[in-house]
């Protein structure tokens, strides 16, 4: 128990960055869920409608569905590269005796270039006329059928946009994996190996167990970035061809900016919200779980 | 914990309400002469033209020019030529009731409501107490109105679309210019067998293809079809809606568009048409300067031409009617207009057309003529010479109609029509149950 004139000195410099941060994060989401119970256009008289804009976000409006969809596709692609990526890299530059610091930077380099350059990169790269990097490639190797204009085939696209935002953070994820793997004792690996572990035994037992802290903390990470992803899809197909690259936030950006219907893209942010929350309680609860057992 | 929580609601409620809260104009839409004296400040303009475009290079002469007599005058010129962009960003400042003095925008729904809120100045009475009016081409000024007639918006350019087309590549094809808008998809077959793209689509700026769905609808039942269509008072199962479906479906099956055209851009299309790819390419006058002057690519360059768009068995409109937009308009602040806005434009606009048509560009006015540029081909003249042949009709872009809702998933679901992701019934019911949805929100 902290002496009254500590705690005081403590709610003071705690009280600043809590009201800038009810003031940025707080407020802003208030806001909006007030918001989503009117239907409003920006220039006319705000209408309340109640539980409307939910009732019709979830039974009536099917672009929201799709949307939504998409938006767990993306997230699963993004996962599987950053995490698995990441993870991969990390234990293959353990085994590294040299080059480290090549690889390392090699990897995070993406995650430094503007998300328009990237954009605008892979748009060519995926090109089919002017044939691009990928279809060239494709060629080459004799896989000609496979040659296709990724971001306009409505099977391939969600794909398409999704590979980009993974490779970009592969490497901060790789970075922080790396840094975990690096604090695990020797002595452990050594005495597993002794007992005479495999290299999986040794990863799965040993190495995995004790980065699970910093696991959970960048699955949260890049789950919630997966979550708010907008920027890379919404550069390269505004959502297209159709919905097939729709996410929930580029349709909730399209709601408010396009169709300047505040209210409804109130009561989408509003979902996004509750999505992330729920998301990271989940995972949270799972990876405990496993921890434990 | 609660008293907190209630504050916070409390608060919200009144930011939202004071966002809410649009000030009423000072000025009335209709005092375009408004007394007082002229105090120099600066004024802005937030536009969607190109930067280094003649309308922006005019006004800023015309603006310094208007500084040398008027000291403390400077006219800032803010610019998103991104269209898309600058309507989110025009739309949040309307929202916020910060529009500048002036600003562009077209005839869309959200402008009409702009303008029955007072925030916009009667564009009509501004040109007639000018003096300006009646030098005005009548296609230029309809182009602005609203359904009701009303004119809101000053424009500043004219356009006329056509169909660009490479003669060499229709020869090769044994193709001849379509007769009639049902001749395109065979032409398109006979092209894509002969082993040349068509049509050049930028598909990545969505416009361009839906002019597309707009061409049998005005031939078939001329320009009152998409004003219905849009209040959602006629539908896609009518029968110009059903023309039009099933034009975009067999123009999708007829392989007319470049592959993968939904991801290409404006430069990607006009690329595959000036350098002898693709044999088709429908664009504006704006382009003249790419497509009939000494800057087209050599090898291509004697083989361009161009044809209108053609007409139907039936048609109920003419040849010489089609797409002659006068582009986005230039609408004026009501809220901000005073004694200085007025000045200026007095000062400015009178002189603004002759400067335009300088360039070598259309201007929106009758009373001067355009420069033919020095290193035109004759294709230059022959596409002017189009401006003084029009009818009485013409064609209003969709995306100018439509509520901005149904012209997002028009946008969208053309895409998957002509691409063949959906079927021409799936496109119709989800159409019109999407206009009737939402069109009331916007046409009350």
């Amino acid at each position: 128990m902290l002496p009254t004139r500590s705690r005081l000195s403590v709610l003071v410099f705690l009280l600043p960055p809590l009201v800038v941060y009810g003031a940025a994060v707080l407020f802003p989401i208030l806001q909006s869920l007030v918001l989503s119970f009117f239907s409003w256009n920006g220039i006319g008289d705000m209408e309340f409608v109640g539980l409307a804009n939910y009732v019709h976000m979830l039974t009536h409006d099917d672009v929201f569905w799709r949307s939504f969809l998409n938006s767990l596709g993306y997230l699963a692609i993004c996962l599987v590269l950053q995490l698995g990526g990441a993870l991969l890299v990390a234990s293959l530059l353990l085994s590294l005796r040299r080059g480290r610091e090549l690889v390392k930077t090699l990897y995070l380099l993406p995650a430094v270039i503007s998300t328009v350059a990237i954009a605008f990169l892979f748009e060519r790269i995926y090109s089919l006329d002017p044939v691009g990097l990928l279809n060239q490639v494709l060629s080459w190797l004799g896989l000609g059928a496979l040659e296709r204009p990724w971001l306009s085939d409505v099977n391939t696209v969600l794909a398409a946009v999704s590979a980009p935002e993974g490779w970009r953070f592969t490497g901060l994820y790789m970075l922080i994996i790396y840094a975990a793997l690096l604090a695990v004792p020797r002595e452990l690996e050594e005495a597993a190996i002794l007992d005479g572990a495999s290299r999986w035994q040794l990863f799965t037992k040993i190495r995995f167990p004790y980065i699970r802290p910093v696991w959970i903390t960048t699955t949260i990470m890049a789950t919630t970035y997966g979550l708010r992803g907008f920027d890379i899809p919404y550069l390269m197909t505004n959502g297209g061809p159709g919905q097939s690259s729709e996410l929930v936030t580029t349709y909730m950006y399209k709601t408010a900016f396009t169709s300047t219907d505040y209210g409804y893209a109130s009561t989408i942010s509003v979902f996004i919200v509750a999505e992330c929350l729920i998301a990271v309680g989940l995972i949270v609860m799972l990876l405990r779980r496993k921890g434990e057992a | 914990m609660k008293r907190m929580l209630k504050t916070a609601a409390v608060a919200a409620v009144a930011a939202i309400a004071l966002a809410g809260c649009g000030s009423s104009p000072s000025s009335s839409p209709t005092n375009v002469s408004p007394t007082g004296q002229i105090v120099p400040r600066q004024i802005s303009w937030l536009l969607s033209r190109p930067a280094d475009g003649s309308v922006i290079t005019i006004m800023k002469k015309l603006a310094d020019d208007y500084a040398k007599d008027h000291p403390g005058f400077s006219l800032n010129l803010i610019t998103t030529p991104d269209r898309p962009s600058y309507i989110q960003k025009y739309e949040t400042l309307a929202a916020a009731d910060k529009l500048p003095e002036l600003f562009d925008t077209d005839a869309t729904p959200f402008a009409q409501q702009l303008a029955k809120q007072g925030k916009m100045m009667d564009a009509g009475k501004l040109l007639k107490d000018l003096g300006l009016y009646d030098s005005f081409r009548p296609a230029a000024l309809d182009y602005q109105r609203f359904d009701d007639g009303s004119l809101y918006m000053v424009p500043m350019q004219f356009e006329l679309e056509f169909f660009w087309y490479n003669k060499s590549l229709f020869q090769k094809a044994g193709v001849s210019v379509p007769a009639s808008l049902d001749d395109l998809p065979a032409a398109c077959t006979a092209l894509r067998k002969a082993g040349i793209t068509p049509i050049a689509l930028d598909g990545q700026d969505q416009w361009p293809l839906e002019r597309y769905v707009s061409y049998q609808p005005f031939r078939a039942a001329g320009p009152d079809y998409v004003t219905s269509l849009k209040k959602a008072q006629a539908k896609f199962s009518d029968a110009p809606g059903q023309k039009a479906v099933t034009w975009l479906d067999a123009l999708g099956k007829a392989k007319c568009f470049s592959d993968g055209f939904s991801s290409q851009g404006y430069s990607d299309a006009q690329n595959a048409f000036t350098s002898g790819q693709a044999a088709m390419y429908n664009i504006g006058t704006w382009e003249l300067s790419s497509l009939a002057t000494d800057k087209l690519n050599p090898s291509v360059r004697n083989d361009i031409d161009f044809f209108t768009l053609p007409t139907t068995a039936g048609s109920v409109t003419k040849a010489n009617e089609f797409v002659s937009p006068s582009g986005i308009g230039m609408a004026v602040n009501s809220k901000t207009y005073d004694p200085l806005v007025a000045d200026f434009l007095k000062f400015a606009l009178p002189k603004y057309a002759a400067q335009y048509a300088a360039t070598g560009a259309l201007a929106p006015t009758t009373n001067v003529q355009t420069t033919i540029p020095a290193n035109a081909t004759p294709l230059y003249k022959k596409a002017l010479d189009k401006a003084t042949d029009l009818g009485t009709k013409q064609i209003m872009p969709w995306d100018t109609q439509l509520d901005p809702t149904s012209n997002t998933r028009l946008q969208q679901e053309l895409t998957l029509l002509v691409q063949g992701n959906t079927s021409p019934a799936d496109f119709t019911s989800t159409m019109d149950s999407t206009i009737a949805q939402n069109a009331p929100k916007f046409f009350k």
